[in-house]
């Protein structure tokens, strides 16, 4: 039960709240009059149905405002007389508790307005609704005499109780509406009038990232639309002014909402303004990290998307995705049978420069170079290509030269960090261990360096630098003047020493000129020799043509004529090799014709006797491989000379057959066709013909320690080699002799261990 | 038929007429006994061959590249002799045509 105590206490209580309620009023009056108060407040706070009542700009209504307990100046005595009873906290539950009670007018309202809005996919509905939301949100708001407290409340609870109760389906909506902003057809006021609205109701904050995303999604759409394909100028510095025209002012509305000055505006922008201009940098780069493999095709077409990705590289870390992409796309594109190999090392070069755009340092370059360069490696006619472009033999093709950059300088092997360098800077980050700074190194070098020694291409270019030689038929002068002067570039990158061989090359040329000058002073010959040096000449095929007739003596003549200019030096003659220019003299017509030996050695012989045998042809000039015997006598067949009657044996037509002269004179005007004999290659071995045969020396040391030591695995025989001048072979070179050896039947091989093969001795 | 020449551009190698009677081209030919270079390519000490790097012939019929002996009789050691066969060296004339051409 209730002792004393308590109930003294109780009664304190009660005195105090009534005191509190009463005041100083007499009776219980004080207590009437703040019942009468409370009513009033509460009766004008209420929230009320707007739809019912018509309502001014400012969300109050008008006309009946005392039916309803509207009016402020009433209500303000009433506010007060609560106030002073400190039943502000009381009364503020209450109002929200209705706000909660009549909240279900306003989502009808949401309900109406979005079915509309799903009906039609207008933005003008959301744009309504937010309008009559707002309208709610002001016809409810408490006066400002209640204080900012109770203000804030009801925004929170309002905008609580509004963000339930918006469907999924307005944030598509609000999104369409954002962007519709953007792009405005409307005018100015109304756009600050719908920004105004959202932040009202709290919209901005709550949506921030839709908003956001509105954004990013208008620069994606306007870079891709402006930038894709548009490679010839830098698009970055478009890009931003068109950021600060178009996207800056809505970004105003949304992030500089209440800013009084424009530098207080620039200062709200700074965080988002570079998060858009972010933005703006990593759409480009993926555009052009998506386009990089035509932008290098395009190259120097493309400098400006290069530049582009130069920049955006340094705000956007894409570079892993960069060498991604482009290892995939050369991987599908580049390195496959189909391409040519003058295609893939043009687009290599190009990558090589294209990247030293995009980053000076080399590391993307060395990660999608590997692939190529690996590939190449791999390839049997790179060298063959690079050395060509080294000495321009394309210039008269099409293709551009690989190689463009004026000033020369010498192939660097790798060199190794120099540590005393005061400039030294470490490897970049993203360097993987493997990466081999090179400096910036010219094209050639980069591309020598793809095989591990200069060597052969030394050697391919000799080979080159031959062929190129002796195709030059009449008065060369400048032609060679043009070598000499390819050798003289290619000596800075090489060495002098390296390409000491084409020197000597170069000089037979002149010599011969001037040994021939002197000998048809002499004795005037139809016969004009280029005589080289042997030795310093790639190996020549040999060939045991033998020319016959006329054209012996004219060879005899001639050295007879040179063993008197030079006495202590005589000739000899590799007859397969040169040009013939002939004039044959036809009972009915002349045929002229420029041929190879072969072909005139052949037609000499037909001028004794009209009827040949290919056997007898073949024994008549030497032996000659039987292949290039038919292709000799089938340009005579072509040119209406011969006739090939029965098989194998060749007829002379001194009178042109029906349809053969035809022919022949349609070929005749084709001069394109009576010179292709001669456009084919001098028959020079290439370089993996001469490895063979330097390879032969060497049969001569593996059969003598495998008869002395028997049986000798792979590792010791490149070991043992070792010791032999000269010997500069890799063990797979060795390998592939070997096993070339064992097809012969030489050698045997048997659990890795190689013997020399005891059943072949014989 | 008649076959009229009008021009041959053809190509030949030149050859150091040493005297002895070659065997049919194989292999590297002869080479000078003091550097081990063919007679065809050029001592140690020159760049070019041909005339800029002569041969010399001894009465001993030994053959070397002209600079490559002046040099070994230029050295003490040499004792004026012919390095292949310690025979006092004397230059020969040259052996023209003393090959059947």
């Amino acid at each position: 039960m209730a002792t004393d105590a308590m109930k003294s206490q109780v009664a304190a209580k009660w005195q105090e709240a009534f005191q509190r309620l009463n005041g100083d009023s007499p009776g219980i009056s004080g207590l009437m009059k703040f019942s009468e108060a409370w009513a009033i407040s509460v009766q004008f706070l209420y929230p009320w149905d707007i739809s019912s009542v018509p309502v001014d700009v400012d969300g109050r209504p008008y006309g009946e405002i005392l039916y309803i307990g509207k009016d402020l100046e009433a209500a303000r005595p009433a506010f007060n007389v609560v106030n002073r009873s400190k039943k502000l906290p009381a009364l503020l539950e209450t109002f929200l508790d209705d706000v909660r009670k009549n909240f279900y007018l306003v989502e009808n309202e949401i309900t109406q307005y979005m079915a509309r809005y799903e009906e039609h996919q207008s933005t003008d509905e959301i744009r309504g609704l937010i309008s009559r939301l707002v309208e709610w949100y002001r016809a409810w708001a408490p006066p400002p005499d209640l204080g900012a407290a109770v203000f804030q409340s009801y925004t929170l609870n309002f905008q609580t109780r509004l963000f339930s109760a918006l469907p999924p389906s307005f944030t598509g909506g609000f999104k369409n509406l954002c962007a519709t902003l953007l792009s405005p057809p409307s005018a100015e006021d109304a756009i600050v009038a719908v920004w105004r609205d959202f932040d009202i109701l709290g919209l901005i904050e709550r949506y921030e990232t839709i908003i956001a995303s509105v954004g990013y999604e208008y620069i994606e759409e306007y870079v891709l639309r402006t930038c894709t394909g548009e490679w010839g100028k830098p698009m970055l510095d478009d890009l931003r002014i068109w950021m600060s025209e178009k996207v800056v002012p809505w970004l105003l509305h949304v992030y500089a909402r209440g800013a009084t000055t424009p530098d207080e505006a620039r200062t709200m922008l700074q965080g988002v303004g570079s998060r858009f201009d972010f933005h703006i940098n990593k759409t480009l780069c993926d555009l052009r990290t998506r386009e990089i493999f035509d932008v290098i095709i395009d190259y120097p077409d493309s400098m400006g998307a290069l530049q582009d990705l130069r920049d955006c590289m340094q705000r956007v870390d894409q570079r892993a995705d960069l060498v991604a992409a482009l290892r995939k796309q050369n991987q599908k594109r580049l390195l496959n049978p189909g391409a040519d190999t003058k295609l893939i090392l043009q687009q290599y070069v190009s990558t090589i420069k294209c990247l030293r755009i995009v980053d000076p340092p080399g590391v993307l370059l060395f990660k999608v170079a590997d692939p190529i360069r690996r590939y190449l490696r791999d390839r049997p006619d790179t060298i063959r290509s690079i050395v060509a472009n080294l000495v321009g033999d394309d210039d008269d093709e099409n293709g551009e030269s690989l190689v463009d950059d004026v000033d020369a300088v010498p192939i660097q092997q790798h060199d190794f960090d120099d540590y005393s360098d005061p400039n030294w800077e470490p490897e970049p980050i993203d360097a993987g261990p493997e990466f081999r700074a090179n400096k910036p190194s010219d094209v050639i070098s980069t591309l020598v360096s793809i095989y591990d020694s200069k060597d052969l291409f030394v050697k391919e270019l000799q080979v080159l630098l031959a062929q190129r030689l002796l195709m030059i038929t009449k008065d060369g002068s400048d032609r060679v003047e043009k070598e000499r002067k390819n050798i003289e570039i290619l000596k800075i990158r090489f060495g002098e020493s390296a390409l000491q061989v084409c020197e000597v090359m170069l000089r037979d040329m002149t010599d011969s000129k001037r040994i021939n000058t002197h000998v048809q002073a002499q004795k005037s010959s139809r016969l004009q020799p280029t005589i080289i040096s042997r030795h310093f000449w790639p190996a020549l095929e040999s060939s045991d043509l033998v020319m016959p007739g006329q054209f012996h003596k004219l060879q005899e003549d001639y050295a007879h004529e040179f063993n008197v200019f030079k006495p202590d030096k005589k000739l000899k003659w590799l007859p397969h090799l040169g040009t013939v220019q002939l004039e044959l003299e036809l009972e009915d017509r002349k045929v002229q014709a420029d041929v190879p030996p072969l072909e005139a050695a052949f037609i000499e012989l037909f001028s004794d006797k009209p009827v040949w045998t290919l056997d007898e042809l073949i024994v008549a000039v030497g032996s000659v491989n039987r292949s290039a015997a038919i292709k000799a006598l089938s340009t005579w067949v072509d040119l209406g000379v011969l006739k090939e009657d029965p098989e194998n044996t060749f007829n002379l037509l001194e009178k042109a057959e029906e349809g053969q002269s035809a022919a022949a004179a349609a070929r005749e005007r084709d001069t394109a066709k009576l010179v292709a004999p001669i456009a084919d290659i001098p028959a020079l071995s290439g370089t993996q013909l001469q490895q063979a045969e330097q390879m032969r020396v060497y049969w001569k040391f593996i059969e003598g320690m495998l008869t002395n030591l028997g049986g000798l695995p792979l590792d010791r025989i490149q070991t043992m080699l070792k010791f032999a001048p000269g010997y500069d072979k890799t063990i797979e070179q060795l390998a592939s002799f070997l096993e070339a050896a064992r097809r012969e039947g030489h050698l045997v091989v048997r659990d890795g261990v190689w013997r020399l093969n005891p059943g072949h001795e014989a | 038929m008649k076959v009229n020449v009008k021009q041959w551009h053809a190509v030949a190698q030149w050859r150091w007429d040493t005297g002895n009677a070659e065997p049919e081209d194989d292999g590297e030919g002869d080479v000078c006994g003091i550097c081990r270079v063919p007679y065809e390519g050029c001592c140690p000490s020159c760049k070019m061959p041909g005339d800029d790097c002569p041969l010399i012939w001894g009465e001993c019929t030994h053959v070397f590249h002209m600079h490559c002996l002046l040099k070994w009789i230029g050295t003490v050691a040499s004792k004026q002799q012919c390095p292949m066969d310690r025979k006092p060296w004397v230059t020969a004339e040259r052996k023209i045509g003393s090959t059947p051409s």
